[in-house]
């Protein structure tokens, strides 16, 4: 006998498949929706289906977009001269929020990741090299995490872009602002090291 | 729970909830390992980059009751192989060699072999920069310690030497080495006597570079002007034999392939 009417077991079985969520959560999830006004689960039930039907790819960079080109594409305050490849959509976020960056970008799709089976032709990599190829893009900085995947994928990338004649460089990685140098591993510490600046 | 310590290798990572990581570890002391570190893909987290895969480190964890993975407390790199990344076949290599350690090791067994083996590829590549001999060492190793490598010398059927017997007295062939042949279906070598329609040929130059392997540890293999050429075909023998018995396909080798 299921612990749940069907309805309910349908709405938590449905919670749980979103990433971060076990039985537990979709059951508190599922109970408060429960709880609440009709017209706030339609209008979650809305807003859900409505970014489902009115979002896509940019047709250049790859980015999550409601028209096409995205408003980083068709904004003509900004740099041509640029392109920032991250790997996912919403890594553009916490660079746009430095405000120091005024380019253009390019969404992978991920990274290379041989142990899922992301290879080179699984990613965003024949249309960053199409875009290249109309001579307006002079720095490609390569924003992927600083992780193995990433790093791989970082090299990767170099050694397609740059017999195209085109600046790559990579962000700096190192001690977090905050941290305390007493504690960075000595595989950090020498990143931090390698990316040293005159001051 | 106590506090339990090892060295360990990092297998893989998978991300967990918001900001945590899933773990799998080959550990010196109690074999292969799942645990959660928390935190560990924060900026600050207290793990840096010791959780990267093919990680040599220190590790700290407690059980917990009643739970398949253990809590990671804290870790300490030993060695780091983050570099071998900057080279796209390099990293494959690892990335095959690891998704094949952790597949074919099974959870809590203590495989001190297999722990070294991995260590001595990692150091070797990057000592090296030979990916596919390192990849041809680690296969051979690998099927060797699970106990599922043949007799490379002679015919499993019929018990004919191919080759000069490594050790004892000679019985050689007349006609000198020999190709032996293989098929899944049936196990071992087996010599063109013995031979079964649709069974796939390993030459004399892959047998006696698995041979050669089985010998000498890979830096010195490396350091050979005449090291043992590692070629598809033997590649797909012991990818073959792996998948075989564990009975699915490696995600990486795929990938690894289309890289040649």
């Amino acid at each position: 006998m299921p612990d749940f009417a069907e309805p309910i077991a349908n709405l938590v079985e449905q919670l749980k498949r979103l990433p971060g969520i076990g039985q537990k959560t979709a059951q508190r999830l599922a109970f408060h929706l429960l709880r609440g006004d009709r017209e706030e689960s339609e209008s979650l039930a809305a807003a859900i289906l409505a970014a489902k039907n009115n979002l896509r790819e940019c047709s250049i960079c790859n980015n999550v977009t409601d028209t096409d080109p995205c408003l980083y594409c068709r904004n003509p305050a900004r740099t041509q001269k640029s392109i920032c490849v991250v790997e996912e959509p919403h890594n553009i976020v916490p660079i746009e929020k430095t405000r120091g960056y005024n380019g253009l970008y390019h969404v992978l799709g991920g990274t290379l990741s041989p142990l899922n089976g992301v290879g080179p032709d699984q990613l965003k990599i024949k249309s960053l090299l199409e875009r290249l190829k109309k001579g307006t893009v002079e720095e490609i900085i390569i924003a992927t995490n600083p992780t193995t995947e990433g790093e791989a994928t970082a090299v990767y990338l170099s050694k397609l872009i740059k017999p195209l004649g085109v600046r790559v460089t990579r962000i700096g990685m190192g001690i977090p602002v905050g941290s305390d140098l007493e504690y960075a591993d000595e595989v950090t510490m020498s990143k931090a090291m390698e990316g040293r600046r005159e001051l | 729970m106590p506090l339990q310590d090892s060295e360990a290798i990092v297998l893989r990572t998978y991300p967990l909830g918001d900001a945590d990581r899933l773990v799998s570890l080959i550990t010196r002391t109690q074999g292969r390992l799942r645990g959660v570190a928390q935190g560990a893909r924060r900026p600050k987290s207290r793990f840096g980059a010791a959780l990267e895969p093919l990680t040599y480190l220190r590790l700290w964890f407690y059980e917990r009751e009643n739970r398949d993975l253990v809590r990671i407390r804290q870790c300490e790199i030993l060695e780091s192989f983050l570099d071998l990344h900057g080279d796209y076949r390099s990293s494959l290599v690892t990335a095959l060699a690891a998704e094949i350690t952790d597949a074919v090791l099974p959870e809590r067994e203590p495989q001190d072999a297999a722990f070294r083996l991995l260590l001595h590829v990692a150091r070797g590549l990057r000592e090296t920069r030979q990916a596919s001999l390192a990849l041809g060492y680690f296969l051979v190793w690998t099927i060797r310690l699970a106990g599922w490598l043949p007799d490379l010398d002679r015919c499993s059927s019929c018990g004919r030497f191919v080759t000069q017997a490594p050790h004892g007295p000679s019985v050689a062939s007349s006609a000198g080495p020999e190709p032996l042949y293989w098929s899944l279906s049936q196990p071992g070598l087996h010599c063109a006597n013995c031979r079964r329609p649709g069974m796939r040929t390993l030459s004399t130059e892959a047998l006696a570079a698995a041979r050669r392997m089985l010998a000498a540890p890979l830096h010195q293999l490396a350091l050979d002007a005449n090291s043992p050429r590692v070629s598809p075909e033997f590649e797909a023998y012991f990818l073959d034999m792996i998948e075989h018995h564990i009975e699915r396909h490696l995600a990486s080798r795929r990938i690894y392939e289309e890289s040649r």
